[in-house]
């Protein structure tokens, strides 16, 4: 093992490799994100250039104006749904993400505790949904979104993120929940609690971690989604961030440093979001394991 | 691995029950139990109806007329005709054909194409997730400085829409604006740009790399937690034995992290079936069709030619492989948890 091989420093050679290896993985992971960024700072003609600059020799937040409709360029038009779409994500994302931790905590909690033969049949329902592929529902879900009214809404939206991601955020607080011992809330139950009380007052409050893995799976999750979106609300102005920027893609008068800056735009909320909790959503992603 | 199993809800009812508080309290709280049962229910029954009732009209009322869908001839401009009603919303019901849907699909040798496009992409992008995730694994669970950054590094690609991956690797594949071209000419490897979407067969190993740039750090996340479940007095005990990195590798922590991979093969063979997003952005299943596998081949037909019918069928087609997959998920994997 590495570990060993690390741990002798009498060896030089086998640490200097191991740090070759770890730099190999960073240059992996992190190195086409960062070109993502320094595209989107560039200009087109840097990005055309031969030799390639490695660093554009005149870096500017220029593209970034552009989308956000602060300078005038050819095709603001196209690019003008940007704004909105993140609007859109945000209000969409943060709603759908409110619902998981209020609602999802309660069937989480019901779950963990409550054993009856239709909890388990619904349990394994749930459980069902998480394996079937999103897309094979997409031309029903069109046809009823459209029955309802909720087409090109964002409540449509809301409505079917919910139900793709409470199956996830049921499962992690479930097993989440069974961690908690059972004499926490007997003794609240003891003291006068009703069954209400003593969930919201005593298992709640000592359950930040899963409510924290599943609030910041359910954002990633829906922050990303694009087939959805782009099923349902397919008309401007309605939809979230992934299917305008991939929209932007076939517009042949927009330059790829301008894209560059709607993906890099579309991409830092979630990224940041899971790095600021990257230890509860590696939790939540081991007890998880979805597909995704 | 309790998370992973749904089939053990006695876990807190094996710990010893009020240790505490003595027989005195267990049987005043049992006699009050009894009374409260019925309110009890009441309340699961108040905290699970949300979720379930959403579920039930956004994924199971969908996947129920989707399937009669696939047995029907859909004809979006026409929703007369019988139809049924449920909260208020009327379904067209189409006209039945039985099994038309199906014979259609099965019979183009489009499908037949893509579907063998589909299974060179799946076995290569499992091979590669599997391999790419543990070798990334083995480095990370070594002892060096910046360990936690690196970990938390895993996250980027991952956490990224599928739409920003496809922006981001054209950016670095383009033949006229590409990162690893403009790379590969400074150093003097190449005379001219090189086109990587071109030629069918590179763009479908180029669409399979980038896949697994997005989705192997997650099989690296999960062989993590599994390294970190062995025992190191295996390894200590090995190496008094004289055993090599190799050999440990292969005797402790390839057969320790056996469930481990059986999860993240099964779930890397279901995402690789279902990948769409990437082919949307980066190919749209061409050139011509070589890169059209065959989720892509059912969401064309459903939503770029409006066939709802045909549409289904294919993504039923699809749907069955996943299922027969999860069975053996079950199987497989959560047996082996269990036993443990």
């Amino acid at each position: 093992m590495p570990t060993v091989i690390a741990r002798n420093h009498s060896k030089l050679w086998p640490v200097l490799g191991l740090y070759g290896l770890v730099a190999l993985v960073a240059l992996w992971l992190i190195g086409p994100f960062l070109w993502l960024f320094i595209s989107s700072i560039s200009e087109q003609r840097d990005l055309l250039a031969r030799p390639m600059p490695l660093f554009p020799p005149n870096p500017s937040f220029a593209n970034y104006a552009k989308i956000f409709g602060l300078v005038e360029f050819h095709a603001q038009h196209q690019s003008a749904q940007i704004l909105p779409s993140l609007g859109n994500s945000v209000v969409v994302t943060l709603i759908v993400t409110a619902l998981n931790i209020v609602l999802g905590s309660g069937a989480g909690y019901a779950y963990a505790r409550f054993q009856h033969p239709v909890m388990k049949i619904t349990l394994y329902a749930i459980l069902f949904t998480r394996m079937l592929p999103v897309v094979v529902l997409m031309p029903a879900l069109f046809l009823i979104m459209r029955q309802l009214g909720l087409q090109n809404t964002l409540s449509g939206l809301v409505l079917a993120y919910c139900s793709f991601t409470f199956p996830f955020t049921i499962w992690i607080l479930k097993s989440y929940f069974e961690t908690i011992p059972r004499e926490l809330e007997e003794s609240a139950l003891v003291d006068g609690c009703s069954r209400l009380q003593a969930f919201v007052k005593v298992i709640l409050p000592i359950s930040g971690p899963g409510l924290v893995a599943a609030g910041a799976f359910t954002f990633v999750l829906c922050w990303n989604e694009f087939l959805v979106a782009q099923v349902l609300n397919s008309k401007p102005g309605t939809t979230t961030l992934p299917p305008t920027v991939a929209g932007m893609l076939g517009q042949a008068n927009i330059d790829y440093s301008v894209i560059a800056a709607s993906g890099f735009l579309s991409a830092i909320p979630a990224v940041i979001l899971a790095l600021v909790f990257q230890r509860y959503m590696v939790q939540g992603l081991t007890a998880g394991s979805v597909k995704g | 691995m309790t998370a992973l199993d749904p089939g053990r809800p006695d876990d807190l009812a094996l710990q010893p029950e009020a240790s505490a508080s003595g027989p005195a309290r267990t049987r005043w709280f049992a006699r009050k139990n009894r009374q409260a049962v019925q309110s009890e229910g009441w309340f699961a029954a108040a905290l699970v109806s949300p979720a379930l009732l959403v579920i039930l009209l956004i994924v199971f009322l969908p996947l129920v007329y989707s399937v009669w869908l696939s047995f029907a001839e859909v004809d979006l401009l026409r929703p007369g005709g019988t139809a049924i009603t449920i909260f208020g919303m009327r379904l067209p019901l189409y006209r039945f054909t039985g099994l038309a849907n199906y014979s259609k699909v099965l019979s183009d040798p489009l499908y037949w194409q893509a579907l063998l496009r589909t299974v060179y992409f799946v076995a290569l992008f499992v091979i590669e997730a599997v391999v790419i995730g543990f070798a990334m694994a083995l480095v990370l669970n070594a002892h060096f400085a910046g360990r936690g950054l690196m970990r938390a590094m895993l996250l980027v690609p991952w956490s990224m829409s599928r739409i920003a991956v496809g922006i981001l690797w054209l950016g670095m594949l383009d033949a006229d604006f590409g990162a690893i071209n403009g790379i590969l000419y400074r150093l003097g490897l190449i005379d001219h740009y090189l086109s990587f979407f071109s030629d069918g067969f590179t763009a479908l190993n180029v669409l399979i790399v980038v896949y697994v740039w997005n989705q192997a750090p997650f099989a690296t996340i999960l062989f993590l937690a599994g390294l970190q479940s062995i025992p190191q007095d295996l390894y200590h005990a090995a190496s008094v034995d004289g055993a090599g990195f190799w050999r440990k590798l292969w005797h402790i922590t390839l057969p320790s992290l056996r469930p481990m991979m059986f999860l993240v093969l099964v779930l890397a063979t279901v995402n690789g079936f279902l990948m769409l997003d990437l082919i949307y952005v980066m190919t749209s299943g061409g050139p011509g069709n070589d890169t059209t596998t065959v989720t892509w081949l059912g969401y064309r037909t459903a939503f770029s030619f409006f066939k709802f019918g045909p549409g289904t069928a294919i993504l039923f087609t699809l749907t069955l492989i996943c299922v027969a997959l999860t069975v053996i998920y079950h199987r497989l994997i959560l047996s082996r948890f269990q036993s443990e």
